[in-house]
C-alpha cells in the first residue's frame, strides 16, 4: 500500500466515523485542515483562469456559516476535524435550474409533480408553487448530495401555458426546513417551446408574454378595480397576482429561449418591461454575447449542445459556454444527462466546457458562484467567504474530472451522509452469492 | 406531459426490424457451423467465433462502402489502449492498406515512406463503437419529417428495417465521429416487442445508407421487454402487462419456428429436385421426370426475420431494464433454441452479473442514467463495473443518445472510477473494451474490428490525452486507415448537406474548430 493510498483509507474511515456521529446533530464546529481551497470569492484576472485554488488554507466552519479562513488556524475546542491531506475544497455546487424535490420518477405521474398536464378544467399556470410540494424526501436529494450538491433551484416547468410557475431555492440536507427561498423565480417557455401555447408562432409568444406583464401590472395597480373590468379567457387571477412580482422586476423571470433572433426580442423586452431576465437555454447565445453581457441578462446553458435540433438551434457549439464567458455574460450549467436525477453531473458540462475553450476558474464559478449571483443570494451562498453558509465539498481530485466524487460534503456546516439508495443496492448485490439468506436481508442497515 | 426544457432525446426513443428470406445455402450453414465449431475450444469470451453467413443471411440491400484512400501511418510515442487488454506506453501503431499492419513498443520498425506522427503524451484506441445508437432514425433536426425511428403502430415489427429510415445527412454522424466513433448499431425504438432489424453502419459519411453499412456484419434485432409495450399499447389492444409481453413474443417465435421448417423444407426439396433435374445434359426420358418443381411458400417479411433470429443470422437485441425480466427472457430463448446476444438498457443487470456471464450475454448499459421510470428506479454507478467484474462478462456502455454517443469514453471513464472506488481494480486497458472489443462481439464483428490487432480494420483513434479524462478530444480518427476527422483541420471535417450555409455551419464536433 502506498502512502497515498493509506491516507486516502484513513481519511475516508475517519469521514464515515465522522458522518455516524454527526448526521442529524444540531450545531456543530468543523475545522477542514490542510486543503488546497478555491473559495470563489472575488473570481477575477487570474483566478478566472485558475481558479484561484490556495493550498494549505484551513476552513473553519462554526454554527452552520463560515467562521475563518486561513494557513494554520488553530480547531477550536470540540471542533470535528477533517484532515483534507491536500485535496481540493470548493463551495458546494448550486444547481441553478432542476425539478429536484418536485420529481421522483419521469414518466410515473403519481412521482412526477414537475409539470402539469395541461388536461380537464385545470386553470392555473404561474400561480403554481414548488413550496408546496416540495418533498425533502426524495432519493434524489440524498443522490444528488453525495455527488456534491448542496443548493438548487427547484421549480415546475409550462405544462397548461407558457408559464411554469414559481420556483424555490432549496438545501439538499434532506431537512424538511431546505426551503430557503420560496417564490424565488418564475419561468416562462419561449420559441419552439412556447408556440404550441401561443398560436404557433414565435410572434404568438412575444405578444402572449407582454400581456400578461401588462395584465400583472394592471391587476398589481389595483386589484380591486382590475376585478370589475369585464374579462374574457385569458390567465386566472392568482396567476396574474403571481406575475405581479415578475411584471414589476422584483422576481426573475427565467426565459427558455434559444435562437438569436428570440434573444434580441429578451434583450428588447428587458428594457421595455424591466424584468429581471434569465435565460435558459440559449444554444445560440454566443452569437448575441456582447448584447446579452450589457443588458445583465445571465445565461444558464447546456455545454453539450452541439446539434441542430431545432431551426431555433443551428449556430449551437461547444464553445458557447467560453464564448458567453469572454464577452462578459454570467453563465451557469444545467440538464446533465438524466437531468434532475443527476444534478451531480453538473460538474462533467463545465468540464466539457473547459475543454472547449472555458478558463476553469470561469468553470468552477458557474458551478458554485454565479447560480448564487443570477438569483440574488451571493450575500449567502456560492463561494467561501466568512460568514456565508457552510456549503463545502471535499473532493478526492479535480471536481471537474468525470474520476471525481466528493469524499465530505456538508451543508449548513454540517457534515452530511452520503450514503444513499444507489449505494445500498450496490452493497446488496455487490456479492451475488446465494448465502444463507435471500438478498432482501441484506444491505438495507 | 411536456418536458420543454430539456433535450428532446432519448425518453422519446420508446422505439423498433425483420427480414429477408435468402435463398438457402446448405454449404453456407455448414461452413458457418464449422467455423463456430472450431472457435469454440478458445476462451469464449476473448475470441469471439466469426459469423458466418448461414442460410438465412440475406441482404437485398448490400453495402457499398469502400475504404477511402490512406496512405501508410505509424502512430509513435503515444500510449496504446489496444482493446484486447493490453496497455503499451510508448508504443508504435503501424497502419498499412487500411489494415492494421502492426502494435507493439518503441524497437517496431517504421516502414519505409510511411507519414510518421510523432504522439509522445497523447492517447491511441481502438474506433469506439455504440452498439445502441438512433442516429439517421431519429436525426437532426428533429421535426415530424425526420422522425423516422419507432414503428409504434403494432406490437411486432418485425417486418420494419432500420436502414430503410436512416437519413445519412443526419449531423449526429459528425459529431459522433468527432467524439471516436467509428461503428455504430442503428436500431429500431422499443415501443414494441419486436422492433424490427437493426443496421450496423460504420460512421463513414456517404450520399446513401448502402454507403455506410459495415461489410459483412450480420442483421440485428431489436426486441423490448417491460415497460414499453405496455404503455404504448396497454389500450390499443395490448400487450396491455408483463405476461402478455411474453405471450406475444412467445406466439411469434412458434409461427416464426414454423416458417423456418416450411422453408428449409422446401431449400431441401429443391436443392434435390435440382440435382435430380438440374443438368440439362443428362437426358431425362420422357416420362422419368423426378417430380415436379416444388413451390415456394409464401414470404413474410416478419417472419423472416425472426426465422433468422433463430438461425441465428439475425442477432438478437433485447432492451431489457429488469434483473428478473432478464432471467425470464433467457429462458425464453433456451425454450425456442435462439440466442440473446446482448441485453440492452440493463440497469439491473448487477442483480443477474452472474447469471449473464453464464449464458454468455452481454450487457449494455449507461454509466449513470435513472429515474425516468420505475424499470429505471435501481440503477447503480457500479452497473458495468459489476458485471465486469464476472468471469467471461460482457460489459459495454452504450449511448441511446445523440449528445451520449459524443463521449462514450467520459461514460466509461465515470463507470470505471465507480467500479474502482467501491474496490476493484479497473485498469484502463481494461474499461476501453467496454466501448471497443466488447460492442464489438455483441454485433458479431470482432473479427474485423475493435482491437489494435495486426490485420484488423484501422479503425483508430488518437486522443489528446488520457481518453478517461474530461479534458481529452479525439484529435484524429481514422476509419479503415483513412483520416476522416481532424481536430486540427477543417478540411478533415464532415458537414451535413442540412448544416450547408445556415448559420453556425455546423462545425463538426462543436469543438470551436
Amino acid at each position: 500500500m502506498t502512502t497515498k493510498q493509506r491516507s486516502r483509507k484513513l481519511l475516508t474511515g475517519s469521514l464515515a466515523a465522522l458522518a455516524a456521529a454527526f448526521s442529524g446533530a444540531g450545531a456543530q464546529t468543523i475545522a477542514i485542515q490542510n486543503a488546497r481551497v478555491y473559495t470563489m470569492a472575488n473570481i477575477a484576472g487570474d483566478a478566472l483562469q485558475s481558479g484561484g485554488g490556495v493550498n494549505n488554507l484551513d476552513v473553519i466552519v462554526r454554527d452552520g456559516v463560515i467562521a475563518a479562513i486561513g494557513e494554520d488556524l488553530a480547531a477550536p475546542p470540540g471542533a470535528t476535524v477533517i484532515n483534507a491531506q491536500g485535496r481540493i475544497v470548493t463551495p458546494g455546487l448550486f444547481a441553478p435550474w432542476s425539478q429536484i424535490g418536485l420529481v421522483e420518477l419521469s414518466l410515473d405521474e403519481e412521482a412526477n409533480d414537475s409539470a402539469t398536464d395541461g388536461e380537464g378544467e385545470f386553470a392555473f399556470s404561474a400561480a403554481l408553487d414548488a413550496a408546496d410540494a416540495f418533498n425533502p424526501a426524495s432519493t434524489l436529494i440524498a443522490i444528488n448530495r453525495a455527488g456534491g450538491v448542496t443548493r438548487a433551484v427547484a421549480a415546475p416547468e409550462p405544462g397548461l401555458n407558457m408559464f411554469g410557475g414559481q420556483g424555490a431555492i432549496v438545501d439538499l440536507s434532506g431537512a424538511p426546513t431546505s426551503i430557503v427561498r420560496a417564490q424565488a423565480a418564475q419561468s416562462v417557455a419561449m420559441g419552439s417551446a412556447g408556440i404550441g401555447y401561443n398560436g404557433g408562432t414565435r410572434l404568438g409568444n412575444w405578444a402572449a408574454l407582454r400581456d400578461a406583464l401588462d395584465e400583472a401590472r394592471a391587476y398589481a395597480a389595483n386589484p380591486g378595480a382590475y376585478l370589475m373590468r369585464p374579462r374574457a379567457g385569458g390567465l386566472s387571477i392568482a396567476d396574474l397576482r403571481a406575475l405581479g412580482p415578475v411584471a414589476q422586476g422584483r422576481q426573475p423571470l427565467v426565459v427558455y429561449v434559444n435562437s438569436a433572433t428570440d434573444l434580441r426580442a429578451l434583450i428588447k423586452l428587458k428594457a421595455q418591461y424591466g424584468v429581471n431576465a434569465i435565460v435558459l437555454g440559449g444554444t445560440e447565445a454566443h452569437l448575441v454575447a456582447r448584447d446579452l453581457a450589457a443588458a445583465n441578462i445571465p445565461v444558464i446553458l447546456n455545454s453539450w449542445l452541439n446539434l441542430p435540433s431545432q431551426f431555433e438551434d443551428l449556430a449551437a457549439t461547444q464553445a458557447n459556454a467560453a464564448k458567453l464567458q469572454a464577452a462578459g455574460v454570467t453563465i451557469a450549467f444545467y440538464d446533465p444527462p438524466s437531468g434532475t436525477h443527476n444534478l451531480w453531473l453538473l460538474p462533467q458540462l463545465a468540464g466539457n466546457a473547459v475543454a472547449n475553450g472555458l478558463p476553469y476558474g470561469a468553470a468552477l464559478a458557474a458551478l458554485t458562484i454565479n447560480p448564487a449571483r443570477i438569483y440574488g443570494v451571493a450575500d449567502r451562498f456560492g463561494s467561501i467567504e466568512i460568514g456565508k453558509a457552510g456549503d463545502i465539498v471535499v473532493w478526492d481530485g479535480d471536481p471537474l474530472e468525470v474520476s471525481t466524487r466528493p469524499i465530505a460534503v456538508l451543508i449548513d456546516g454540517k457534515v452530511t451522509s452520503l450514503k444513499n439508495r444507489q449505494t445500498m443496492l450496490r452493497d446488496r448485490y455487490k456479492d451475488l452469492s446465494r448465502g444463507d439468506l435471500p438478498h432482501a436481508y441484506r444491505g438495507a442497515n | 406531459m411536456r418536458k420543454v426544457f430539456h433535450m428532446a432525446a432519448s425518453l422519446a426513443a420508446i422505439m423498433a426490424a425483420l427480414g429477408c428470406a435468402g435463398k438457402g445455402d446448405k454449404d453456407a450453414d455448414a461452413a458457418k457451423k464449422d467455423a463456430e465449431g472450431a472457435a469454440a475450444g478458445d476462451d469464449a469470451a476473448a475470441k469471439e467465433p466469426a459469423w458466418t453467413p448461414g442460410r438465412w443471411a440475406s441482404d437485398p440491400y448490400p453495402s457499398t462502402y469502400a475504404p477511402y484512400p490512406s496512405g501508410t501511418t505509424v502512430i509513435r510515442g503515444a500510449t496504446l489502449l489496444t482493446g484486447t487488454g493490453a496497455r503499451i506506453d510508448n508504443g508504435t501503431l503501424v497502419i498499412a492498406d487500411g489494415k492494421i499492419a502492426s502494435v507493439g513498443g518503441a524497437d517496431v520498425a517504421v516502414p519505409s515512406g510511411a507519414a510518421v506522427i510523432e504522439a509522445k503524451g497523447k492517447w491511441v484506441t481502438p474506433g469506439i463503437i455504440d452498439v445502441h445508437s438512433h442516429l439517421g432514425d431519429y436525426p437532426s433536426p428533429q421535426t415530424d419529417s425526420t422522425s423516422d425511428g419507432n414503428e409504434a403502430t403494432a406490437p411486432n415489427t418485425s417486418q420494419v428495417w432500420a436502414e430503410h429510415s436512416v437519413w445519412p445527412q443526419d449531423a449526429g454522424f459528425t459529431r459522433a465521429l468527432a467524439g471516436g466513433v467509428t461503428t455504430l448499431q442503428v436500431l429500431p425504438g422499443s415501443a414494441n416487442l419486436f422492433g424490427g432489424r437493426s443496421a450496423i453502419l460504420k460512421n463513414v459519411p456517404s450520399r446513401t445508407v448502402q454507403g455506410m453499412k459495415f461489410p459483412g456484419a450480420p442483421y440485428g434485432l431489436k426486441m423490448a421487454c417491460g415497460e414499453n409495450p405496455k404503455r404504448v399499447y396497454g389500450e390499443k389492444g395490448g400487450p396491455s402487462t408483463r405476461m402478455a409481453n411474453f405471450a406475444g413474443y412467445r406466439a411469434a417465435w412458434i409461427e416464426a419456428a414454423e416458417y423456418k421448417r416450411k422453408w428449409e423444407k422446401y431449400w431441401d426439396e429443391l436443392a434435390e429436385w435440382e440435382e435430380k433435374n438440374g443438368d440439362k445434359k443428362k437426358a431425362v426420358k420422357k416420362g422419368e421426370e423426378n417430380g415436379k418443381e416444388p413451390e415456394p411458400p409464401t414470404r413474410d417479411l416478419k417472419l423472416e426475420t425472426l426465422a433468422a433470429a433463430l438461425a441465428g443470422d439475425v442477432t438478437v437485441n433485447m432492451h431489457c431494464y429488469r434483473g428478473d425480466e432478464m432471467a425470464l427472457v433467457l429462458d425464453m430463448a433456451k425454450e425456442f433454441g435462439y440466442k440473446v446476444r446482448t441485453f440492452h438498457h440493463a440497469v439491473e443487470a448487477y442483480k443477474v452479473a452472474d447469471l449473464l456471464a453464464a449464458n454468455g450475454v452481454c450487457a449494455a448499459v449507461w454509466a449513470d442514467w435513472w429515474g425516468f421510470k420505475l424499470e429505471a428506479y435501481d440503477a447503480i454507478r457500479e452497473n458495468a463495473a459489476l458485471v465486469d467484474a464476472q468471469e467471461n462478462s460482457c460489459a459495454i456502455i452504450h449511448s441511446d443518445d445523440e449528445y451520449g454517443i459524443q463521449r462514450l469514453n467520459q461514460e466509461a471513464a465515470k463507470a470505471m472510477a465507480d467500479g474502482n472506488k467501491m474496490g476493484l481494480k479497473i485498469a484502463p486497458e481494461r474499461a476501453i473494451q467496454w466501448i471497443t472489443a466488447n460492442p464489438a462481439k455483441a454485433l458479431r464483428i470482432a473479427d474485423k474490428t475493435g482491437a489494435l490487432e495486426a490485420g484488423k480494420m484501422a479503425d483508430v483513434v488518437l486522443w489528446s490525452g488520457d481518453p478517461f479524462s474530461v479534458y481529452a478530444k479525439a484529435e484524429r480518427v481514422y476509419v479503415d486507415g483513412a483520416l476522416l476527422y481532424d481536430a486540427k483541420d477543417k478540411r478533415r471535417s464532415p458537414r451535413a448537406d442540412f448544416e450547408i450555409g445556415q448559420q453556425g455551419e455546423g462545425f463538426t464536433g462543436g469543438a470551436g474548430q
